[in-house]
């Protein structure tokens, strides 16, 4: 047996485990914490080694050594317990009730509404929400006002380093933060809020986190090759994914509109989003998404008791309305959702094994999501 | 305080190797100089310059060596006598003339003195340049010591006006650097007036009659070597081991003789002219001993001519065992040094030796390690190129196409070390860097699909990246050429170029633009300060980006040498200890283990950063790198 030799946790295990791999999620928890990792069109790259046996690069990046039950442990107070959507306190469906938010948004301008409200009634004092610069890159911003609320809405199906923000500032020092992350960048957070290492981060002020639902997102660089090539180098002004059964994905360009089947740029879908186990957001307060077939309206789930009382307090001022989430988009999120799951730890069986992937995860859950039947789900 | 210039015959002064070459060349009148600068050669035309206007000399730093030697045979064409220095590489470049030269013959005494670097201790190879006047059939001197440099130049000049030919003086690293007695002669007063004898013609072509005619001029060198003082031999009438040696050589011959004790038995054939060689000279001497050693910088030059007049009279000679760099007994690579020849003297007479104990080395290297710090092989403090180099590194990795950097001769060939952080890939012939990136310029409609970069520094560009440059517009190669103007040939001594407005001998001259330059020749170009990391990254992102044919960025920063001699620090630099963060996360130590800027200091005691102000330039650049902004820089 080896002896002696210590694992190392640190940049040089983040690059052979994750960037080497491919495994990176483009998160941004890495960023601006040291001057040896950077990111460049949406790509973390490796400038310089550091040796150090132990690194917060490591630490609170979503792909490396992540205890799910402890991580779930430490933002719940109870382990990874649910195989479908996470911990849920209410789900339902709602809107934003002013156009301003509706008229911009991807679908119904919660998330947009939400980090306003939180802004205006104090909750928090920054939000840090992912802007596109003008080439579509995705850059995590702090936010404090109602425009640039408004430049961070809608979605390039690409993810960016939204967390980078929060390590760089500039903060004053005493704001309290919310935070609209995917999936990815949520578990990021969590990692971070649970760590035992030196934060010198603003996390422990981060009061709201708002998760995103995700299917996949995109690789910035091959996906704008693409786009460029296809469009012959004309600007990119929107793109939006049609709902399925089309899945057409629209790109509006000099006031044209461009077609593109969504499986032409699978392609360019991240490594990462295909051993991804989260669709909703799961560590999220409050996680929002599409409702399939009801245009104009979103998914939101309430999973902390802070998340539930801002969704209240939202509704009673009027901010946004809400619905029951009807019985079969529940079941269909439900389905959906354990099926991402399913399908990562089958991608991890063929990359090695689910043992060596960068989670742990109990073996009857592991067992309960590769087998669940879908007429058992309620 | 150069005495070279100093009218006083019979005087005797300490001269460098170097400036007793160019006391040589002054006694024999010469009056036009020419040189590009390397070393181990810089120091003639160098020391030269200092005293032109005194001694009414035009000297000049051309930009290149072929063309230096182009000034100086004009002047010999012209009827005076000129001199052209420069290191083996040097004569690569000027060989392309030289062996036209060597056709046409020449008028007023001419004479190239190349200095070897062997070793290559501050060269990019180890090349004998004793083999261009074996193929250009023309007459060689080695001087062995100080008077002798200085005499053999003297000399020199005579001959190649009594041949009709330029004549080749190699010296090595050890004459030209070391410095001995010199006892001086008179200078000449006056000197002949220059004109071009219509009757002449220096034409090389038709080259066969030519050829016919240089054999004629090279012949008659061979009775004047014959009897010529530079060659003697010392020791035994019947020595059991005949030393043959030239140059530095003879000087460790003669020690490793005296240290074992064997004159008696040893005896040294010291060779001055060594080609054409004095044939019956040497053949008397070879006559005296059975085993013949040779001791000679670089290649088995005088070993392989020796032997070959040998073959030639073997049945005169009789049996001879050869003993050097072919049998193994002397390396064939590296510098000779007195140990070397007393181990190949002691090993061939069997004689107990040991001139310091086996582990003295590794006992003195442990000594000296605790008084000296160690510091690698690099950049200065506050040099541009780290700074450079440092923006180089990061924008490949970001850009993430594996580019790689295409690398060229001056201070910044340390960019293959860890203060360039092992950017610099290649490393050749000066220009070489922009001349192989016009190819790998070309190889993207095979495939290739990383960025291509090149390096080039501002006296290098002058010398021979232009028509490389010229190249790739033509050709249409696609890289991006990176000019390292620190505005100065820094790595030779700070010797102006055509960038700088000055002359060799400090009078103005007109700056040749390296932008205007590259502008006309159809490039896109850029200039950025290298000490403005953020921008220069950034600058390079785009540039890299960028498919289109040439580009060329000019990184514009004066040497950091060269600016403390003119004006004061930039910035008084300091290290916050309360936000330095040391070795923790965060930074683990990025400005003392990556960087390494030797005006930064690691405090083993304290776990923290700190700046050594004696050597510390105040250029800011870790100030722009620090993660925790603990670094902090102040305008002076």
């Amino acid at each position: 047996m080896e002896t002696g030799e210590k694992v190392n946790r640190g940049l040089k295990a983040l690059e052979e485990r994750v960037l080497k791999q491919d495994l990176c999620a483009g998160c941004g928890a890495c960023l601006s914490l040291c001057p040896y990792l950077r990111s460049w069109k949406g790509r973390v790259v490796k400038l310089d080694d550091c040796n150090l046996e132990e690194g917060r690069c490591f630490g609170y990046c979503p792909r490396t050594d992540v205890d799910l039950n402890k991580v779930y442990e430490g933002i719940f107070g109870k382990g990874y317990e649910e195989i479908e959507v996470g911990p849920v306190r209410k789900i339902m469906m709602a809107r934003a009730k002013e156009p301003l938010w509706t008229k911009k948004a991807q679908t119904g301008g919660v998330v947009s509404a939400l980090i306003d409200f939180a802004l205006q009634e104090g909750v928090i004092q920054a939000g840090i929400l992912t802007p596109r610069d003008q080439d579509l890159l995705p850059q995590g911003r702090i936010v404090t006002s109602r425009k640039k609320i408004l430049g961070s809405a809608g979605s390039t199906y690409v993810s960016g380093p939204t967390l980078e923000a929060l390590n760089k500032g500039p903060w004053k020092g005493r704001e309290r933060i919310g935070i609209v992350g995917l999936p990815c960048q949520v578990l990021a957070l969590a990692r971070m809020k649970t760590s035992g290492l030196e934060k010198r981060t603003p996390i422990d002020r981060v009061d709201l986190v708002i998760g995103l639902f995700c299917t996949w997102a995109l690789d910035y660089k091959p996906f704008m090759a693409f786009l460029h090539e296809r469009l012959d180098g004309r600007p990119v002004k929107k793109l939006h994914i049609t709902p399925p059964p089309e899945r057409i994905l629209e790109v509006t360009s000099r006031g044209e509109l461009h077609r593109i089947p969504v499986d032409d740029i699978r392609p360019f879908i991240r490594s990462s989003c295909r051993v991804c186990l989260d669709m909703t957001a799961e560590l999220s307060d409050i996680s929002v998404g599409t409702v399939e077939g009801r245009e104009g309206w979103n998914t939101v789930i309430a999973r902390t008791a802070m998340g539930q009382d801002l969704l209240r307090r939202a509704k009673d001022r009027g901010v946004i309305e809400t619905r029951p989430l009807p019985k079969n988009n529940l079941n269909h999120l439900m389905e959906a959702s354990l099926l991402k799951k399913r399908r990562a730890l089958n991608a991890l069986k063929e990359k090695g094994g689910i043992e060596k992937a960068y989670f742990t995860l109990p073996a009857n859950l592991i067992k309960r999501i590769l087998s669940e039947p879908r007429e058992a789900m309620p | 305080m150069s005495s070279i210039s100093q009218n006083a015959p019979g005087k005797t002064v300490l001269l460098m190797g170097n400036e007793a070459i160019a006391r040589g060349a002054l006694e024999a009148g010469v009056k036009v100089c020419a040189a590009y600068p390397g070393n181990p050669s810089s120091e003639i035309i160098g020391t030269l310059a200092k005293v032109a206007d005194e001694s009414g000399l035009h000297v000049e730093w051309s930009v290149n060596e072929k063309v230096a030697l182009e000034v100086a045979a004009a002047a010999s064409f012209a009827g005076l006598r000129g001199l052209c220095a420069m290191k083996q590489n040097g004569l690569n470049v000027a060989s392309d003339f030289l062996l036209n030269l060597n056709l046409t013959g020449c008028g007023g005494g001419l004479v190239v003195v190349v200095a070897d670097d062997p070793g290559g201790v501050s060269s990019s190879n180890e090349e004998d340049s004793r083999i261009f006047s074996k193929l250009g059939d023309l007459p060689l001197l080695e001087p062995a010591d100080f008077q002798e440099a200085k005499e053999m130049t003297k000399s020199a000049f005579d001959l190649s006006e009594q041949l009709g030919l330029p004549v080749l003086i190699r010296s090595v690293t050890r004459v030209s650097h070391a410095r001995g007695n010199v006892r001086l002669d008179e200078l000449p007063q006056s000197g002949p007036k220059p004109g071009f004898e219509s009757s002449r013609r220096f034409l090389a072509f038709p080259a066969a009659p030519n050829h016919r005619l240089l054999h004629e001029r090279f012949d008659r060198a061979k009775p004047i070597f014959e009897e010529s003082p530079f060659n003697f031999y010392r020791g035994p009438e019947k020595p059991e081991l005949m030393v043959v040696t030239s140059g530095s050589g003879w000087m460790y011959s003669w020690e490793a003789v005296m240290n074992l004790r064997v004159q008696d038995r040893v005896g040294i054939l010291k060779l001055g002219t060594t080609w054409p060689l004095p044939e019956r000279f040497v053949l008397k001497h070879l006559k005296q001993a059975d085993r013949i050693l040779f001791i000679e910088e670089v290649d088995p030059f005088l070993e392989n001519n020796i032997k070959e007049s040998y073959a030639q009279n073997c049945l005169d000679l009789g049996l001879k065992a050869f003993f050097g760099k072919v049998s193994g007994d002397v390396p064939n690579v590296g510098e000779l040094s007195p140990e070397i020849a007393t181990r190949a003297i002691r090993t061939l007479l069997n004689v107990p030796y040991e001139s310091r104990p086996a582990d003295y080395a590794l006992r003195a290297h442990e000594a000296a390690s605790e008084l000296v710090p160690a510091r690698a092989l690099g950049f200065c403090p506050g040099c541009p190129h780290r700074a450079t180099y440092w923006a180089v590194k990061a924008a490949l990795a970001l850009d993430g196409r594996e580019g790689f950097v295409l690398g060229d001769i001056g201070c910044y060939a340390l960019g293959m070390g860890p203060s360039g952080f092992g950017q610099m890939k290649t490393m050749h012939a000066m220009g070489s860097g922009t001349g192989l990136a016009c190819g790998f310029g070309q190889l993207g409609r095979f495939g290739l699909g990383q960025p291509v970069v090149a390096v080039c520094g501002d006296s290098t560009f002058y010398h021979a990246a232009m028509p490389a440059l010229a190249n790739a517009r033509y050709n249409g190669a696609n890289f991006l050429l990176l000019l390292l103007d620190n505005s100065s040939t820094a790595m030779t001594g700070f010797q102006p170029h055509p960038g700088t407005g000055l002359t060799a001998t400090g009078g103005d001259a007109p700056v040749i633009d390296l932008k205007a330059i590259c502008e006309v020749l159809g490039a896109h170009v850029e200039v950025v300060d290298p000490f403005d990391v953020a921008a220069t990254i950034e600058t390079l992102l785009r540039l890299l980006q960028d498919e289109e044919g040439v580009r060329v960025l000019i990184l514009k920063r004066e040497c950091a040498l060269v600016s403390a001699k003119h004006q004061k620090r930039l910035y008084r630099v300091e290290v916050d200890q309360e936000r330095c963060l040391g070795e923790t996360c965060g930074c683990n130590r990025l400005c003392t283990r990556i960087f390494k800027c030797p005006g930064l200091m690691w405090d083993k005691g304290t776990g923290k950063a700190r700046i050594d102000e004696a050597i510390c330039t105040g250029c800011g650049v870790c100030a722009e790198i620090c993660p925790g902004s603990a670094i902090r820089k102040e305008k002076t």
